[in-house]
């Protein structure tokens, strides 16, 4: 029984066109695909999509991960040095409770000296191609991860950029249609913001990312800025 | 053999006496978290553990209530309950508006709710022992955010329940639930009415017991 309803469970031959415009018991428009003992072609019909995302999404959300973890390692250098510094000046030792934080503990973070890379960082976009792939061995002096602001006119234009092509939902088929090395870079790259400002009081957010990060955001600004938080273990 | 097994008994014990475990309550916005978060808690302690609404992301901070102490068949399991934010990938102060809310409290809720997400994810990386995953039932539980946060708690090799709430709705479909994370336990409950209750302490008891 390849094709199941998700909603009242009824069952649709593989290939069956009935379902192509929702069950027609219940109307569902989500059917999961229960792989049978032979190998079934891929069935046309778009709305048998859905159940088979868990499987992308989550290579997808590793592959973020790793691109994030990746990306974290090269800016560590830099960005633990400032942090450790931001540590010395504060003796209060924040653990690693965040129900003991609040956000005026730390509301003086962004006023803080930064170094030259994130300052860099902070006013200028990286261009796709400055951002390493998963395995190269990229420069060190970058750091895309760093927070977007709310003024800059990129952020909010950046998803209608990438080509509908690489926004199309066929990433589910990643053998057959293998995006453009340059595309997935682009894709990465508009998911490695952590929370993107696309005007105050909108943001998206990448779920992956937060929960990546060592460090913790416990305050938005309305610039864009974010407070953070940073784990005991940077002092190391 | 014995003697050894006993020792191991009495030391975990021991623990388990010391350290409660500590609970998240993990869920999209408006999936009931809070309710049930004061369900558990009033049942146990007497006590909420904060306000419900029905304007999401009412909850934008994670709250604790420790040492819930949980009564199944003759023992008692204590645990730490953590109500936590809802999580989404898009925070929206529009969406606010529609609840007669003024544009700068809508953005206000808006950028606490941003916050209170980053929390709720920073809480599971390394704050949590098990996870009570409550969605909605008459919402369609096949989203990215949903299958995102069950792959990670997965990662951590954490246990974790899927609580299908809102039964006592019309349009609510258990089923769909089950179908979406057929890997795991499913249980319908109502936490504003009280249905099921005894079923998921019981689960409780023995998940994170």
């Amino acid at each position: 029984m390849p094709h199941q309803c998700t909603s009242c469970g009824q069952v649709f031959d593989d290939g069956s066109k009935e379902m192509l415009s929702g069950c027609p018991d219940c109307g569902g428009n989500k059917f999961q695909f229960h792989a049978s003992t032979e190998d079934v072609p891929e069935g046309p019909e778009p709305s048998a999509e859905p159940p088979d995302q868990p499987a992308p999404d989550s290579s997808v959300a590793r592959t973020v991960g790793d691109a994030a973890a990746t990306v974290r390692d090269l800016v560590g250098g830099s960005g633990r040095s400032q942090s450790a510094d931001a540590l010395d000046d504060d003796p209060s030792g924040q653990d690693t409770a965040p129900a003991g934080s609040v956000p005026s503990e730390s509301a003086p973070a962004p006023d803080s000296p930064e170094d030259a890379a994130q300052a860099d960082a902070r006013s200028e976009v990286v261009s796709p191609d400055e951002i390493p792939a998963g395995t190269d061995t990229p420069p060190t002096d970058e750091t895309p991860m760093t927070e977007d602001s709310a003024t800059d006119p990129t952020s909010g234009s950046a998803p209608t950029d990438s080509p509908a092509d690489a926004s199309d939902p066929d990433t589910g088929e990643p053998s057959e249609d293998r995006p453009d090395l340059s595309e997935l870079r682009e894709e990465l790259n508009d998911q490695f913001e952590s929370i993107k400002v696309l005007s105050p009081g909108q943001y998206e957010l990448n779920l992956m990312e937060l929960y990546d990060r060592e460090e913790y955001i416990i305050a938005l600004q309305e610039d864009g800025r974010y407070t953070i938080q940073v784990p005991e273990n940077w002092h190391d | 053999m014995g003697l050894i097994t006993d020792i191991r008994d009495s030391i975990s014990s021991l623990f388990s006496a010391q350290d409660p475990k500590r609970i998240g309550i993990y869920g999209p916005p408006n999936a009931g978290k809070t309710t049930l978060a004061n369900r558990i808690a009033r049942d146990w302690t007497g006590d909420a553990i904060g306000p419900e609404s029905h304007i999401p992301h009412e909850t934008r901070r994670a709250r604790r209530k420790e040492n819930v102490e949980i009564e199944r068949n003759g023992k008692s399991v204590t645990i730490d309950v953590v109500d936590t934010p809802g999580v989404t990938t898009k925070v929206d102060y529009t969406e606010f508006l529609e609840h007669d809310m003024e544009k700068d409290d809508a953005v206000r809720r808006s950028r606490e709710a941003t916050e209170g997400v980053a929390e709720a994810m920073h809480w599971l990386r390394e704050d949590v022992d098990g996870v009570l995953y409550v969605l909605d039932s008459t919402e369609d539980p096949f989203t990215q955010v949903n299958t995102m946060l069950v792959g990670i708690i997965e990662s951590q090799d954490l246990p974790v329940l899927i609580l299908a709430n809102k039964t006592d709705l019309e349009g609510s479909n258990v089923r769909r639930i089950e179908n979406a994370f057929p890997q795991h336990e499913t249980l319908p409950l109502s936490a504003l009415e009280g249905d099921n209750m005894d079923e998921v302490y019981d689960k409780i008891a023995e998940y994170f017991g």
